[in-house]
């Protein structure tokens, strides 16, 4: 019998195999279309925002979006995408607020550093949280996310989107599977910066969504949650995330003052 | 077997920075090898056309995790694997495949290319009703490796399995197919 390993190679041009699909114009719709409600929906963070997502994602479908912009993080992947439309936060639904805004199970500050395996960070700017909420896996991300609330302070305005004045959000990024991402409108500006030697950017402007991949390659989208101005910060591997309507200084000030 | 070009880093580069069109570049280019290592996996032409565009799907959110200089076939190999490996896990069965030769090939024509010259036409037949015959193991990694013609990364992307595992088995697999031919040879 002849060799075998040449006869294998010269059968492969001889399979009938079956015609490949032009793959090109399905992909192409679906990736036009980057509001990605898939994942475990059960969550009440994701169910919170389904409804308007939903009737974003048929506005999305109809507009071509162009990247602006990956960024390399040390640890995360931060994933800017610029769309001509950016979906319309839809009323809060009454009830407390970690229910209302998806954020896990009430907590205290000290609870909730015992439960997660990353140093929680917090502004002494903004002075004790009034609220901390914890969400872990398998409704958040691969090893937890901490939130602080900030009701009221001064100098701050209330966010309608949230009913509060600042949220700061922060979970662990896995090395090189994360990536965050914000889905931008024609009105908002991306400005990187670095605050205390850790890379950020600072996303201001009109509404824009927020959605991430976890550690576990699941998509998960906030999309609806805040949509206010917001200074992401990359801190030794834990994602920060300070949201409201602050200016940029307040922002920086905010994030200068994080220990 | 799809080539690579010197522009494809430049192709993923731009991906990245979001050029559509340089990804919808990447499926054109990938979507062959893609769609038959699915309907390899799968057994069905329907589920792999799924899985193949699934994954391409998958791999356009995670292009922020493609390294640069990084081969892009075995990392989107792996991903539309993944796709096809799931559809049978969810569907609880796997379609029975069973690889055919084209019609210029059936014994009794005459040899149309270089190919086709180097084994005849009846060989051919027998070698891969042999193939088709493998236990599943065998099957996927000689039909990876020979007939998908994926390099051994690529094979093991495929697979979901380290690169030495596919050297061991593939020595294993095709020392069973010498067997089944030694078999005939004595009948």
């Amino acid at each position: 019998m002849p060799e075998l390993e040449p006869q294998l190679t010269a059968l492969a041009a001889q399979i009938d195999w079956p015609a490949t699909p032009n793959l090109v114009p399905a992909v192409r719709s679906r990736i036009a279309a980057p509001v990605m409600l898939r994942a475990t929906w059960y969550q009440s963070r994701w169910a919170l925002a389904a409804a308007a997502a939903v009737i974003a994602l048929t506005a999305l479908v109809a507009y071509q979006p162009s990247r602006e912009a990956v960024a390399d993080w040390v640890n995360v992947h931060v994933f800017f995408q610029r769309v001509h439309v950016v979906p319309t936060p839809s009323p809060l639904p009454p009830g407390p607020l970690g229910q209302r805004l998806g954020l896990g199970g009430k907590t205290t500050l000290a609870d909730a550093q015992h439960q997660v395996s990353w140093h929680v960070t917090v502004p002494s700017k903004l002075g004790d949280p009034d609220e901390v909420y914890l969400q872990l896996p398998p409704t958040g991300s691969a090893q937890g996310e901490v939130t602080l609330v900030y009701s009221k302070r001064p100098d701050i305005p209330v966010a309608g989107e949230t009913g509060v004045s600042v949220l700061v959000t922060e979970a662990r990024g896995a090395v090189d599977r994360n990536f965050f991402g914000k889905m931008l409108g024609p009105g908002t500006t991306v400005e990187d910066l670095t605050v205390a030697g850790h890379r950020g950017y600072w996303i201001a402007g009109s509404l824009h969504d927020f959605y991430f991949n976890d550690a576990n390659g699941s998509f998960r989208g906030e999309t609806m949650r805040l949509a206010t101005n917001t200074l992401i910060l990359d801190v030794g591997g834990t994602i920060v995330r300070i949201e409201g309507n602050l200016t940029k200084a307040q922002a920086l000030e905010i994030a200068a003052s994080l220990h | 077997m799809e080539g690579r070009p010197k522009d494809e880093s430049d192709l993923f580069a731009r991906a990245q920075r979001g050029d559509t069109a340089a990804y919808e570049e990447i499926v054109q280019r990938y979507q062959m090898v893609a769609f038959r290592t699915a309907y390899v996996i799968t057994g069905s032409a329907a589920d792999a056309e799924e899985a193949a565009q699934d994954g391409f799907v998958k791999a356009y959110r995670a292009l922020g995790s493609f390294r640069s200089g990084a081969e892009p076939r075995p990392w989107l190999l792996k991903i539309v694997a993944n796709e096809a490996r799931n559809r049978v896990r969810s569907a609880g069965r796997r379609h029975h495949l069973e690889l055919r030769l084209a019609e210029r090939f059936r014994p009794g024509d005459a040899a149309p290319s270089p190919e086709a010259e180097v084994v005849a036409a009846e060989d051919s037949r027998r070698l891969l009703d042999r193939v088709n015959a493998l236990s599943e193991e065998d099957r996927l990694v000689i039909t990876s490796r020979y007939l998908l013609e994926l390099s051994g990364e690529e094979t093991a992307a495929a697979l979901g399995i380290p690169e030495g595992t596919v050297k061991s088995r593939l020595s294993r697999a095709l020392a069973r197919l010498r067997g089944t031919f030694g078999e005939v040879s004595r009948a």
